[in-house]
């Protein structure tokens, strides 16, 4: 009956393998029905009509970033010639899974709507770089270290929602200890080792820390030191979030104090990549980082 | 866990080194070939300048493909049937899947492979991502292979060249001109490996490109792409494994170098490739 749709076993391919993270199935379905809509050469404005809703809103869903609801992708199934009903069925059962709870679910009273949005992206990534001017990141934080930035932050919080915070990321870095986890590539200014966040006991623990992930051949460690002068990170922090799935974009992620900023057209993101491209060639290598490191552990 | 040599900035004053500095606004050959191979490590530059090159031969999609599984097969080849255990990968490139220690280490754990390249976006990659479990296994030379003496030097710290090591030349070779000498690059490179080694390269056929294509290949390349473009014959492929023997099937088309089963592909290449075991 289905001469134009893909079949079965290519349309749910890798889909049931990442079922066990709601946030990353989201974007799998999402890149799948991009690829079914334009292997039917139907137009976004077209799907978005379709389910009563704008071009807009089929790039949100394709991209991953809102949950799926059953009848637009119903719909949205039937639209792009799907019509096998087993196809559909487990499908619709994979969208279900992809609504289940995220893993930060417990900490919904903290966490703003759009450190969310974050947490879900960085569990899809394959690739994490990023650019640090004034704090290790959050991957690889000890829990000292992330108790005095977090109070840097909250000053109003309570010891408990504190607490919580420091939980909550001790709790992202298990991403690095996964079965497949991302490659996680940061570089950072000089500045970001030399700060006193806190005091000398918990630094070295700090120093010890990123040492040891270093050591791990999904983590890259990178720092541009003062000698090199001024570098190209002249926007501050960012982040560069890659997917596995070829047609999925790059996204650059922008934390500012009430709010964050997702970029993820190319002409925006590719210039964030080029910034954290030359300064990855122009920091110190990751074993010479290793030595720094080393060194300002010694000092302090 | 890594280990490598200190970067060579500013370096390569012997007047020898081309090296490329760092600059997205100008096509270069390792992210064209990213491009192709469906990477996400390129830029606006690279995209055009790939388009104009598909637009003047379309195959080129086809050549990177295949010399990238031309990469797995002769790995394969080299650890298994050869026992090679020391890689020097020259002409890295931007990491994708199938690198040369993933193929070599996978086959063989203990594989130690030595990635040369010149490019500061390549290098900066290679270091992130082309990381093994087992320290020191890979590590990395930022150096110009016209600069063959610093090549050799960094090899020599890094690898046992009392053992026999192969030595892989990747779709690299036609950036070298004729006013550069390939030939005597890589009989300098073959000078300082023992016997027993080998050489397994690939290099884009002048014999099997009609001159127009060649014509405007090598002019989208002089305006758009920072790398030469020179084709080379056959017999000209053949002199640079002079001091070595070919092994079967010998110096063929990339897609008939011990083809493995998979889908019928009936598109034709115009790569020489060989791999040739020296003397």
């Amino acid at each position: 009956m289905n001469s134009v749709g893909p079949d079965s076993e290519q349309l749910l391919s890798g889909l049931e393998d990442s079922a066990g993270d709601a946030a990353v199935l989201r974007m799998r379905l999402g890149s799948q029905l991009r690829r079914l809509r334009e292997a039917a050469g139907i137009t976004p404005e077209q799907a978005g009509f379709e389910i009563r809703g704008s071009r807009s809103k089929i790039s949100r869903l394709e991209n991953g970033r809102v949950k799926l609801k059953s009848r637009d992708v119903t719909d949205l199934l039937t639209l792009y010639g799907v019509t096998d009903q087993g196809v559909r069925s487990k499908f619709l059962a994979l969208v279900e899974q992809s609504n289940g709870p995220d893993w930060w679910g417990e900490y919904g009273d903290i966490l703003p709507g759009w450190f969310e949005t974050y947490l879900g992206l960085e569990a899809a990534a394959s690739t994490i770089r990023s650019f640090e001017l004034q704090f290790v990141h959050g991957l690889f934080q000890t829990a000292d270290y992330a108790r005095a930035v977090t109070r840097l932050g909250r000053r109003a919080a309570s010891a408990d929602e504190i607490e919580r915070w420091v939980t909550l990321r001790l709790k992202r870095q298990e991403l690095l200890s996964r079965p497949d986890p991302p490659n996680v590539w940061s570089v950072m200014d000089e500045a970001v080792l030399r700060r006193p966040v806190a005091g000398a006991a918990v630094m070295r623990a700090q120093y010890r820390h990123l040492i040891e992930v270093a050591e791990l051949p999904h983590v890259t460690l990178q720092v541009i030191p003062f000698a090199r002068g001024a570098h190209a990170g002249e926007s501050g922090s960012f982040t560069v979030l890659r997917f596995e799935e070829r047609d999925l974009p790059d996204v650059v992620y922008l934390e500012q104090l009430t709010n964050a900023v997702y970029l993820e057209q190319r002409t925006d993101v590719e210039r964030y990549l080029e910034v954290v491209d030359e300064m990855s060639s122009q920091a110190l290598t990751p074993d010479e980082t290793t030595r720094l490191i080393e060194q300002i552990a010694r000092e302090i | 866990m890594t280990t490598d040599e200190a970067p060579a900035l500013g370096e390569g004053g012997a007047g020898q080194s081309k090296r490329p500095p760092f600059d997205t606004t100008v096509a270069n050959q390792a992210r064209i070939y990213d491009y192709l191979l469906g990477g996400k490590d390129n830029y606006e530059a690279d995209r055009v300048a790939t388009d104009a090159v598909l637009a003047v031969y379309p195959e080129m999609a086809f050549n990177a493909k295949a010399n990238r599984s031309f990469l797995g097969r002769a790995v394969r080849f080299l650890t298994g049937e050869a026992g090679i255990r020391q890689f020097l990968d020259i002409g890295t490139g931007i990491p994708t899947a199938g690198n040369t220690h993933q193929v070599a280490q996978a086959v063989a754990q203990q594989s130690r492979v030595v990635y040369v390249d010149y490019d500061p976006i390549v290098l900066a990659h290679a270091r992130a991502l082309l990381t093994s479990q087992q320290a020191g296994s890979t590590q990395y030379i930022d150096a110009d292979l016209r600069d063959t003496d610093t090549v050799l030097s960094r090899a020599h710290q890094l690898l046992d060249f009392t053992q026999p090591v192969a030595i892989t030349l990747l779709a690299i070779l036609h950036a070298i001109p004729d006013a550069d000498d390939p030939y005597a690059i890589v009989a300098k490179l073959l000078d300082a490996v023992p016997p027993g080694s080998y050489l397994a390269l690939s290099h884009i056929a002048s014999d099997l490109l009609d001159a127009e294509t060649q014509q405007s290949l090598t002019g989208v390349s002089d305006r758009m792409i920072q790398q030469d473009f020179t084709f080379r014959a056959r017999d000209e492929v053949m002199r640079l494994f002079e001091g070595t023997d070919l092994v079967p099937p010998g110096l063929v088309r990339v897609e008939e170098w011990r083809p493995e089963p998979g889908p019928d592909d009936t598109a034709k290449s115009s790569l020489w490739v060989g791999v040739g075991r020296k003397r």
